[in-house]
């Protein structure tokens, strides 16, 4: 048995590399998880993360049900599902009951029907917590935005040597992405491996 | 405080071969379970995926404990590196349900090094 090094550029070395992406913890602005915690626990347990697509919603609630004691039902409906609310329900226990707490990642992927249904599945749960793209189907805990300075944060902690000869970019690509913070980290995947490759 | 390490040390096994080691931890906290995982995961551009091929569970374990581990390794898949996605493997012990982890990366394949697709 050998331990060997592997010298040239690897995919996974990319600082902008799926793992390293998906392991950037949520940014509060103002507040922070104990006091969503507060708040939900005031809103009866029952309200929903609200953002759009790639603002962090996944990752808020990942975070906030790790810390939620109790035993957490976490379903998730993938983006293009042909059967939202079939997935929803074969992923749920049976019977829901009391102590169960459920959070429900990609909501916004049922219909209204769907969406019915999943409430009065989980109707005798002690607490429901939805992502959703727009506000409306239930109270809002908190409104999750993106900004090209939330960007910039990011990629600092991603690459801290590199962040501020990245930041001239970073404004206009935001933009060009239309907010969506993981389009932006993957546009920058491709420039950085492109940099390596050039520089080897 | 979490330590994980194969008996000999070594970080490639080819298929069919045993890994072998030894788990360690120790916690100011009550924890309800610590898990050893061997499990492969993608990275790189695009989404990532995860194949988790055994957990040993330990319930209820005491604040300082270790637990020797032998898990057999699987025909495939090879660890590889492509243009896109680097597919690597790596056997964790992860504290439940506070998700403290300590890693230690692997290759796995018929040859040490792994399986370059470039």
């Amino acid at each position: 048995m050998n331990s060997v090094a592997v010298a040239r550029f690897r995919p996974a070395d990319n600082p902008f590399a799926s793992h390293r992406v998906e392991g950037l913890a949520y940014r509060f602005i103002g507040f922070g998880l104990t006091a969503l915690r507060q708040r939900l626990e005031e809103m009866g347990g029952r309200s929903a993360i609200v953002g759009p697509k790639s603002s962090g919603k996944t990752t808020l609630l990942d975070e906030l049900a790790s810390t939620l004691p109790g035993d957490l039902v976490q379903l998730r409906i993938q983006g293009g599902c042909r059967h939202p609310w079939h997935s929803a329900r074969d992923q749920l226990p049976k019977p829901v009951n009391p102590n169960h707490l459920v959070l429900v990642d990609g909501a916004e992927q049922l219909g209204p029907l769907g969406w019915r249904l999943l409430l009065r599945a989980t109707r005798h749960a002690r607490g429901f917590i939805a992502t959703l793209h727009r506000p409306g189907r239930l109270p809002t805990l908190i409104e999750c935005r993106t900004d090209h300075s939330l960007l910039f944060d990011l990629v600092e902690e991603l690459v801290p040597a590199d962040a501020s000869t990245l930041e001239p970019e970073l404004e206009g690509l935001f933009h060009r992405h239309g907010g969506n913070i993981r389009s932006c980290l993957r546009e920058l995947y491709d420039l950085y491996a492109g940099r390596i490759a050039s520089s080897q | 405080m979490l330590t994980l390490h194969t008996t000999d040390g070594g970080s490639w096994f080819k298929p069919g071969e045993l890994i072998e080691g030894r788990a360690s931890w120790h916690f100011d906290e009550e924890v309800d379970a610590v898990e050893v995982r061997l499990f492969w995961y993608t990275t790189g551009k695009g989404t990532q995926d995860v194949g988790i091929i055994r957990a040993l569970r330990t319930d209820s374990p005491d604040a300082s404990g270790h637990r020797d581990f032998s898990i057999r390794v699987p025909d495939g898949p090879y660890s590889f590196s492509g243009k896109l996605i680097t597919l690597a493997w790596a056997i964790e012990l992860v504290a439940l349900p506070n998700g403290e982890t300590e890693r230690l990366d692997l290759r796995i394949g018929p040859q040490p090094v792994e399986v370059d697709l470039t």
